[in-house]
């Protein structure tokens, strides 16, 4: 039971990364975004890549940061893989969303989306092949936290957790304390009244893919540093992330957060009562019965 | 008569088109055609070397004079792996070319609803090469396959078997199942557990794994509960490696026992070797038997490499004791009277006969005069049980730096007492 909880945090910390910067996404640009969690597959094999760039430059970088299997060349990598992330999402709406935004309706926009979406992952797919990859091939271990009840954690599970607080409060000072976040909030609220009063509408657009891609970059790594990497993880990773915003409330970055933890640790209780083979069911039953509740989720507001 | 012609010109257009060319006998030219079918994905890259194996046995029989005085066309339709179009491949085979035998399909999952909605309706003798789901048994058992189908690859029991076997042997006195959760993996974990507890090895946990989880984690916490000597994984090697890693680094024993579908690379090297100690893999395997041998070299001699594709050596069989068994019955027989007959081919009592050309001669000498044949072939000597299943020796392999070896050899006749002993 304290196990499940645990490991419920734990992997819905993951899942509340994502689900911030998809709850960005969709709140300021009106939209559901189902290439999002492509972008996580994105961030997580460019900072694969990078990652073996500079342990071939540098051997000691390559070093593990005791206790975590993270090491010195990830963390550099991470920086990299969240600006190419970043700039990933800018170019994809430069190229497809901006043009379907212009023309088509908001249907349009979500069609679009899982058109990228397929195309991400298949590319992704072909230059790496559809294996399995690994940051580091050691598995790391379990450290006991307590024999009675038993509870096990792993270190890099703790250190993803802290990260993920850390970033939301970053994230949270940003929007609420600074020009530049009433700025992001006024372009979510109305585009157009935002747009009269002086802000530039089009670099904000810029700036909201930016971060919604740097986060998800993160959020990708972090997935990979706990689980493992695979051209699909994006097809996997969708649903839980879109149940974890949705369950929020659209536009909430606490929502978000908390939605994460609640479809992580519900994931994991279900166990206990349901067979195995049923949990992937559990996400959508809490959408449900989230959205019967509180039809705008959790934190969501009425949006005109 | 230019009408009749034209049509007959389309006709004969079509059929090139399609590629249903009839496999030539080229030895004797016959007066009549008898037509057999084969549904097989041979637009899959797996495919395609079966359906050649098929192709090869035919060419074999028409060059000694083909079946009951007549020419075997084998017309052969592509599934895509896809039960759907199976079912309509077959159904115009059936319906159309009147095949009174269809071979196929690969897939449990295709072979299913051709056999329940085409074949056994149609009253007409399927006969796999590769399909394992113990479905077919229960089917077979419950009546309703009407004695028309045959296989020639060993069901998921004999895996399971060895699977328990190894438990006993290595000692250990709980295992807890993960499996993969499709027809195949149900199959299999339901099946390893009941001989488990046959065995009085104590199963602590049977947890079911979905296809593109996120994590398993919980699962993994699910199955760790009962704190298991070791582990047995039904699982293919994408959630396999992410499971078992998960497993590990929980502090899981490295006691693991390993269907075939694990003996994969990426598995190995995703989890690391030095973990993989003492995980052992069962497998099926073709006999060390001269006719098996003979198959191969056979093989080699036709294709110019080594059989080494899934399934290859039981095309082989599944076609030639269909074509027996239509010489035994004698010409114009229909399905049933064949399925009746391959017993009659396949007689442990019988004259053995060697499974190439001058083999399938010898039979039809023999049939005639009224005896029974004991077909020994690239499975080795094919024995079918009353539903229609056959058995298979097995190999226990295990991981090495550079692969995978085979630590035993497990004899057919040992595997059929100890699967016997199972039920």
């Amino acid at each position: 039971m304290i196990q499940s909880l645990a490991d419920g945090i734990l992997v819905g910390a993951v899942l509340s990364l994502g689900a911030i910067g998809l709850t960005m996404v969709m709140h300021m640009l009106r939209f559901a975004n189902f290439a999002h969690a492509e972008l996580l597959t994105i961030g997580a094999y460019a900072a694969l890549v990078f990652d073996r760039v500079f342990q071939g430059v540098n051997a000691t970088l390559g070093a593990k940061l005791a206790p975590l299997t993270l090491t010195g060349s990830l963390v550099v990598a991470m920086a990299i893989a969240m600006a190419i992330t970043g700039a990933s999402a800018v170019l994809i709406d430069r190229f497809v969303f901006r043009r379907v935004r212009e023309k088509g309706g908001e249907l349009s926009m979500v069609f679009a989306s899982f058109g990228v979406a397929l195309i991400v992952r298949n590319v992704i797919g072909l230059i790496f092949g559809l294996h399995t990859e690994l940051y580091s091939k050691g598995i790391a271990f379990a450290v006991v936290v307590s024999r009675d009840p038993l509870l096990l954690i792993k270190p890099d599970q703790v250190f993803v957790l802290a990260a993920t607080l850390v970033i939301m409060l970053v994230l949270h000072l940003v929007l609420s304390r600074t020009t530049l976040g009433y700025a992001l909030r006024a372009v979510a609220e109305n585009p157009s009244l935002a747009q009269v009063n002086g802000i530039p509408l089009k670099r904000m657009i810029v700036l909201i893919w930016v971060i919604g891609g740097g986060l998800a970059a993160t959020a990708g790594i972090f997935y990979g540093l706990t689980n493992h990497l695979s051209p699909v993880m994006g097809r996997d990773l969708v649903l839980p992330i879109f149940a974890a915003a949705i369950v929020g409330g659209i536009g909430s970055i606490y929502g978000a957060a908390l939605g994460g933890m609640i479809v992580g640790i519900a994931s994991s209780l279900a166990l206990l009562i349901l067979p195995s083979g049923y949990s992937p069911s559990v996400p959508f039953l809490i959408i449900l019965a989230v959205l019967l509740v509180r039809p705008n989720g959790l934190f969501g507001e009425v949006r005109a | 008569m230019t009408m009749k012609r034209s049509v007959h010109t389309a006709g004969l257009g079509l059929v090139l088109g399609l590629g249903l060319v009839p496999v030539a006998g080229e030895a004797m030219a016959q007066s009549c055609t008898q037509k057999i079918g084969a549904v097989l994905p041979i637009s899959v890259d797996w495919g395609r070397p079966i359906a050649e194996t098929a192709k090869f046995v035919v060419e074999q029989v028409n060059s000694v004079g083909g079946v009951a005085g007549c020419n075997i066309e084998l017309v052969l339709r592509d599934d895509q792996t896809d039960p759907k179009v199976g079912v309509d491949a077959a159904k115009a085979l059936v319906d159309i070319d009147q095949v009174p035998v269809l071979l196929g399909s690969v897939s449990s999952g295709v072979s299913m609803p051709i056999l329940t909605s085409v074949t056994v309706p149609g009253k007409v003798m399927q006969m796999s090469c590769c399909s394992s789901s113990t479905a077919f048994t229960k089917l077979a058992e419950q009546g309703k396959t009407d004695g028309l189908w045959f296989r020639t690859f060993a069901t998921s029991r004999v895996q399971a078997a060895v699977g328990a076997m190894v438990a006993r042997d290595k000692g250990y006195k709980s295992v807890a199942i993960l499996y993969k959760n499709d027809d195949w993996g149900q199959d299999i974990g339901k099946i390893v557990a009941a001989n488990l507890e046959k065995l009085g090895i104590k199963v602590t946990a049977q947890v079911a794994l979905n296809d593109a989880q996120p994590s398993y984690r919980a699962e993994v916490a699910e199955a760790l509960a009962g704190q298991p000597e070791a582990v047995y994984l039904a699982l293919y090697p994408t959630e396999g490696t992410a499971a078992v890693r998960e497993w590990l680094s929980l502090g899981g024993t490295q006691n693991m026992i390993m269907a075939n579908s694990l003996k994969s690379d990426d598995f190995r090297k995703n989890v690391g070797i030095e973990y993989l100690g003492n995980a052992v893999g069962t497998d099926t395997s073709s006999p060390r038997t001269p006719s098996a041998e003979a198959f191969v070299k056979r093989y080699v001699e036709k294709f110019g490499g080594q059989p080494n594709g899934p399934g290859l050596a039981n095309s082989y069989d599944a076609t030639m004791i269909a074509l027996l068994a239509m010489q035994a019955a004698g010409k114009d027989a229909k399905g049933p009277q064949i399925a009746a007959m391959v017993a009659k081919v396949t007689d442990p009592k019988g004259t053995p006969v060697t499974a190439d050309a001058a083999g399938f001669a010898e039979a039809t000498k023999i049939l005639a005069g009224g005896g029974t044949v004991l077909y020994q072939g690239a499975t080795g000597n094919v024995k079918f049980d009353a539903n229609g299943d056959v058995s298979a020796p097995a190999v226990v392999w295990s991981f090495t730096n550079e692969g995978t070896k085979e630590d035993t050899y497990i004899p057919l006749e040992e595997v059929d007492a100890f699967v016997a002993s199972m039920k």
